[in-house]
C-alpha cells in the first residue's frame, strides 16, 4: 500500500539513522504489562469468589452428611464457616485475608489452603513440567521437518498422526492407556502402576524412592504429551512455512549454506518468533489440562485435588486453586511478552 | 586498468567469466510447462559491466537466478551455465556450494527482505567469511570494518539491525556483503528499485566505482534503462525470455532497433528533452481562482521523550482548475504528510486548506462529501484494489459509499469507459489477479472517476507500473484533463513524470517548498540548490552522467566490450 495512508511516515525515515531502544523502556514496558497482569488477577479473585457460589450443592450439607444433626448445629457450623454473613461481606473479608497471603482453611480437610495447593504443586509440575518439555521438543522437531518438506510422506503422516491424538478426548485416550499398559490385555502383562505417584510401600532408599516415582510417571506424562504436542507442531509447522518463500533464505543460500545451515540459522529462528508466543500462551494451560490426565491416573495434583474440591464443594478449596491455575495463565502471558521482546529486535526496538 | 585487460586478452584466451549458452528455464506447474527463458546467450568478462533489461516477466531475475542455481525446485535448467569455464549445471551440491559468493555474488533488490530480520548486519557480513575462507574472528571483524568502510557504513553500524537502517543503507549492506569474499562476479538484481533519486544515484556510483576498483564483472539486472546506461558498458535488452538486442549501451539507449527497446527507452524521459515533453507549455497560471489551495501548512508529529518532529512546515501552493501540478521531493522530504493534509487526511497543526475558496471541513460526514470531490490514486494499483472484488464492485464502492444517486451500472460503465477499459461490460466479473498492472491501475483511475471529482490526487501513480504500461496511464491522465477538465495533483520523486505531464512544479525539502515555477522554469533553470541536486541524481544516459562515472563515453572503456564477444564467438 501507499504510504499516504500510513501516518507519520517521515517519523520513521528519520528515526530510521539514530533508532536505539531507549532507556527506560524495558522498566516501562514492564510495569504496564505487570499492571495489566494484576488487573486481570483481580478479576479472577472476583469471578472465582462469585461464580462458585452459584454451583449447585451445598458444603455444609456433604460435611453433615449421614449424621443425625440439629437445626441449630447447622447454623452454628454456618456461622462458623462463615457463611452465614452476607455475600459481599464474605467476599471483603476473602479478600482481605488474600491480600495477607491468606487463602482460607479447606472445609474438607481443616488445613489452610495454601498448604494443601503447596503439597500438591510438587506433583503437578513434575507432571505438566516433564510432559510439556517432551512435547515442546517433539512438536517443534516435527513441525520443523514437515514444514522443510511439506508436502511429503513424512509431513502428511506426521501432521495427521499429530492432528489425530489432538482431537481425542484426554480421558477415553488416558483409559486406553490405562487399560493396556497398566492392566494389561491379552498376553501383554501390566507393565506400570495404574495410579498414584508411589508405591503403597516404598522402597528404602534415595534412588529406588526416584526410580519408583519415575515408573509411576511414565504413562500420564505419555498420554499427556501424546495430546499436546500437536499443538507445538502445527505452530512450528505453520509458523516456518510462512518463512519458507522469504528473500533472505535465497540470501543464505546464494552466500554457499548448506541447507540445514540455512533452516537452523535463517529460517528457525524467524519462524520461532510466533511459536514461542504460543508456547508460552499453551503453558499457562498446560497445568489446568492436567487435570484429565491426573483424574484419571489420580496423580495427587492440582488437577486432581480441584476435581475433588469440586465434588465437595471446597469454597476455599475451589477458589484457591482457580486462582493459581488461573495466576499461572497470566504470568505466562507476561513471560511471553517479555521473551518475544527478547528474541525480536525489531519489538524491541518499538 | 583497461591496458593489462588488453594484454591478457590476447595471449591467453582465459574463459570468460561467466557465459550463458542456450540457457532456458521451464517452470512446472500444475497446467504443465511454462517457459521462463528460451534460448539466452551472454556473456561477461573480467572488468565488464553488462546490463540486462525488461519490464517485469520477462524472464530476466530467473536468467540471473539460474547462474547459481538458486531457482525454486519447480523450475528446469536447460542449456550452458559457464561460470569461470565450469559449468554449474554440471557442479555437485557440494562444489555449488563452494562456488556460491565466493565466485560470484548477488545483490538482491528490497535489501529489507532480503536481509535476515532477526540478526545483526555485521554478522550476516561476517557469515560468508566465515564459511568461505577459515580465518579467525579477529580477521572476520577486520574484515567485516573494511567492507563496512568501503560501502561509506559508520563501522559502529555493524550491530545494527535491519529494521534500524534506511533503505539506502541496507542496500549498502547488501554490497558490502556481496563483495565480502572478494568474489570475481557480482550479479545486481535491481539494486536500486525501491530507493528514491539521491539515494538511487549514490549506490549507483558506489557500485561502479567498487566494481571498477577491483575489475569485477557485474551483472546488472533492471526495468530502468537509464540507471543501466548509466552504469554498465554493454546492455541486453529481455523480452518474453529472449534476449532482443544486445549493443553498446549508448547505441542501445540511443538508437534501439527491437520495439520492445524502443518503447523500454521512450518511457524514461530525458528531463530538457522537447520529444518527451507530453503536454504544450503553458507560461503563466491561468488566472482563474484556485480548486485547492493550502496557505502557511504546518504539521508536526509528537516524538518519544515530548520532542516534535516537524513533517511540513508552512507550505503554501494552489492548483488550479484543469491544471497538472507535480508535488516533487526524496521520501521524507513531507510530500506524502502534505498530500494527507490536502485530503483531510491529517490535521494541519497550522495553516489552511481551501478547496474552492471554502475551507475544509472538520467532521466527518462533512470530509467525505468534500472527498467525493478530490479523489487519491495510490501507488500499486495490486494492493489498492480488494484482491477477492471484482472491477465492478471495486469501481461501485464509492458510489455506494457515498450513496450517489442513480443507475449504478450505468456510472460504473461510464467510468471504465473513461479510463479506457472498453468495452467495460467485459471488465465487469474480472477479478484484479486477472488483469495486467496497468489495466488495474486503470481500475482505480476508474474508481476515482466513478464520483465524477474534480481533483485527483495522484501518489507515484505510474511508479510501480511497466515501462510500456507507464506512456499509456499517463496519457490517460492527459486525455482525462481535457475531456472532463480534471485538475491532478501527482506526488512523486520522479523528475521525468514531472516532466512527462506537469504544467507545474513544486519541489519540496526538509518538509519546507523549496522552489516552485511552471515545468520549464523549474527543471531547466533550476534556482534552489536542492533541485538541483535532485536534476543532478537523474540518471540520465546520454549526457552529464556519463562524463561523471567512468563508462560508456569513456572511448578506451570502449574497447574490452567488444572483444570478449569476438572471444566467445570463436
Amino acid at each position: 500500500m501507499s504510504d499516504l495512508l500510513t501516518p507519520g511516515d517521515q517519523l520513521t525515515e528519520e528515526a530510521g539513522e539514530e533508532q536505539r531502544p531507549a532507556r527506560g523502556g524495558l522498566a516501562r514496558y514492564l510495569a504496564s504489562k505487570l499492571a495489566g497482569a494484576l488487573t486481570s488477577l483481580l478479576l479472577v479473585v472476583l469471578l472465582g469468589f462469585f461464580l462458585f457460589r452459584m454451583l449447585p450443592g451445598d458444603p455444609v450439607q456433604t460435611m453433615t452428611a449421614g449424621r443425625e444433626v440439629t437445626a441449630e448445629q447447622i447454623a452454628e457450623l454456618r456461622e462458623r464457616l462463615g457463611l452465614s454473613d452476607p455475600l459481599w461481606r464474605q467476599f471483603l473479608d476473602y479478600l482481605g485475608a488474600l491480600l495477607q497471603g491468606d487463602f482460607g482453611d479447606s472445609f474438607r480437610y481443616g488445613r489452610p489452603v495454601g498448604d494443601i495447593i503447596l503439597e500438591r504443586l510438587g506433583p503437578t509440575i513434575l507432571l505438566a513440567g516433564t510432559a510439556t518439555v517432551l512435547a515442546i521438543l517433539l512438536g517443534l522437531w516435527l513441525g520443523v521437518r514437515s514444514a522443510w518438506r511439506h508436502g511429503s510422506r513424512f509431513d502428511r503422516t506426521a501432521t495427521g498422526v499429530a492432528l489425530t491424538l489432538w482431537s481425542v478426548p484426554t480421558f477415553w485416550l488416558g483409559l486406553i492407556v490405562l487399560m493396556v499398559f497398566a492392566v494389561g490385555v491379552g498376553p501383554l502383562p501390566g507393565l506400570f502402576p495404574t495410579g498414584g505417584i508411589r508405591s503403597i510401600d516404598p522402597p528404602p532408599g534415595l534412588l529406588p524412592q526416584i526410580l519408583d516415582v519415575a515408573h509411576h510417571l511414565v504413562l500420564p506424562c505419555l498420554t499427556m504429551v501424546a495430546v499436546i504436542f500437536a499443538q507445538y507442531q502445527m505452530v512450528m509447522r505453520s509458523s516456518l512455512l510462512e518463512e519458507m518463500g522469504s528473500d533472505y533464505l535465497t540470501t543464505a543460500r546464494a552466500k554457499g549454506l548448506r541447507e540445514d545451515l540455512v533452516r537452523r540459522r535463517h529460517a528457525v529462528p524467524n519462524a520461532l518468533l510466533p511459536s514461542v508466543t504460543l508456547i508460552f500462551l499453551h503453558l499457562g494451560l498446560v497445568v489446568s489440562g492436567a487435570i484429565m490426565v491426573e483424574t484419571v491416573f489420580s496423580w495427587p495434583g492440582l488437577g486432581y485435588l480441584m476435581v475433588n474440591a469440586l465434588e465437595y464443594p471446597d469454597l476455599p478449596l475451589m477458589q484457591g486453586t482457580f486462582i493459581v491455575l488461573a495466576g499461572t495463565v497470566i504470568v505466562m502471558n507476561v513471560l511471553a511478552d517479555v521473551v518475544y521482546r527478547f528474541l525480536d529486535p525489531r519489538v524491541r526496538a518499538a | 586498468m583497461t591496458t593489462r585487460e588488453q594484454d591478457g586478452a590476447p595471449s591467453a584466451p582465459r574463459p570468460p567469466l561467466l557465459e550463458l549458452r542456450q540457457v532456458t528455464v521451464d517452470y512446472q506447474s500444475r497446467r504443465g510447462s511454462v517457459p521462463a527463458v528460451r534460448g539466452v546467450d551472454l556473456t561477461v568478462d573480467a572488468g565488464q559491466t553488462l546490463g540486462l533489461a525488461g519490464e517485469s516477466g520477462c524472464g530476466k531475475s530467473t536468467l540471473a537466478m539460474s547462474v547459481l542455481r538458486l531457482l525454486p525446485r519447480s523450475a528446469q535448467l536447460g542449456g550452458d551455465v559457464l561460470l569461470d569455464g565450469e559449468n554449474v549445471r554440471d557442479m555437485s551440491w557440494g562444489r555449488l556450494r563452494a562456488v556460491r559468493w565466493a565466485s560470484a555474488s548477488v545483490v538482491f533488490q528490497g535489501a529489507m527482505h532480503a536481509l535476515n530480520p532477526v540478526r545483526p548486519i555485521g554478522e550476516q557480513i561476517a557469515e560468508p567469511l566465515r564459511l568461505h575462507r577459515s580465518t579467525t574472528p579477529g580477521a572476520v571483524r577486520a574484515r567485516v570494518n573494511e567492507l563496512l568502510d568501503q560501502v561509506e557504513l559508520p563501522v559502529a553500524r555493524s550491530t545494527a539491525y535491519p529494521h534500524e537502517l534506511s533503505g539506502g543503507q541496507r542496500q549498502r549492506v547488501m554490497i558490502a556483503m556481496a563483495l565480502a569474499c572478494s568474489p570475481r562476479l557480482i550479479i545486481a538484481d535491481e539494486p536500486t528499485t525501491a530507493l528514491d533519486v539521491i539515494v538511487q544515484a549514490q549506490i549507483l556510483d558506489l557500485l561502479s566505482r567498487l566494481v571498477t576498483e577491483r575489475e569485477l564483472g557485474l551483472l546488472m539486472i533492471s526495468h530502468d534503462l537509464s540507471v543501466l546506461a548509466a552504469c554498465c558498458e554493454r546492455l541486453a535488452v529481455m523480452y518474453q525470455g529472449r534476449i532482443v538486442e544486445e549493443g553498446p549501451s549508448t547505441d542501445v539507449v540511443r538508437t534501439p532497433t527491437h520495439p520492445h527497446s524502443i518503447a523500454l527507452a521512450a518511457a524514461f524521459p530525458t528531463v530538457g528533452d522537447p520529444a518527451s515533453r507530453l503536454v504544450t507549455p503553458r507560461d503563466t497560471t491561468p488566472d482563474t481562482p484556485p480548486l485547492l489551495e493550502a496557505r502557511g501548512v504546518s504539521v508536526t508529529f509528537p516524538g518519544r521523550g515530548g520532542t516534535t518532529t516537524r513533517a511540513v512546515s508552512d507550505a503554501s501552493l494552489t492548483v488550479h482548475p484543469d491544471e497538472i501540478v507535480a508535488l516533487v521531493g526524496q521520501s521524507g522530504s513531507g510530500k506524502t504528510t502534505l498530500a494527507r493534509t490536502l485530503l483531510g487526511l491529517q490535521q494541519p497543526t497550522a495553516g489552511e486548506v481551501r478547496f474552492e475558496g471554502h475551507r475544509l471541513p472538520r467532521s466527518a460526514r462533512a470530509l467525505r462529501a468534500y472527498r467525493r470531490q478530490a479523489q487519491l490514486v495510490l501507488q500499486d494499483p495490486t494492493g489498492a484494489l480488494n484482491p477477492r472484488h471484482s472491477v465492478y464492485e471495486a469501481v461501485a464502492e464509492g458510489l455506494r459509499i457515498h450513496r450517489i444517486p442513480g443507475d449504478e451500472t450505468a456510472a460504473v460503465a461510464d467510468a471504465l469507459n473513461q479510463a479506457e477499459l472498453r468495452p467495460p461490460e467485459e471488465f465487469f466479473t474480472a477479478l484484479p489477479h486477472e488483469l495486467s498492472g496497468g489495466q488495474r491501475q486503470r481500475v482505480v483511475i476508474a474508481g476515482a472517476l466513478a464520483l465524477r471529482p474534480r481533483l485527483l490526487i495522484a501518489d507515484e501513480p505510474v511508479a510501480s507500473l511497466d515501462a510500456s504500461v507507464r506512456g499509456e496511464i499517463l496519457a490517460l491522465l492527459l486525455r482525462l484533463r481535457v475531456d472532463l477538465g480534471l485538475s491532478t495533483l501527482v506526488i512523486t520523486h520522479d523528475l521525468g513524470l514531472a516532466w512527462n505531464i506537469a504544467d507545474r512544479v513544486i519541489v519540496m525539502y526538509q518538509g519546507r517548498i523549496v522552489e516552485e515555477g511552471t515545468v520549464e522554469q523549474v527543471l531547466l533553470d533550476p534556482r534552489h540548490d536542492y533541485t538541483r541536486t535532485l536534476l543532478a541524481a537523474v540518471p540520465e544516459p546520454l549526457t552529464g552522467r556519463a562524463a561523471a562515472t567512468p563508462n560508456t563515453t569513456d572511448p578506451t572503456r570502449q574497447e574490452p566490450t567488444d572483444d570478449p564477444t569476438e572471444v566467445t564467438g570463436v
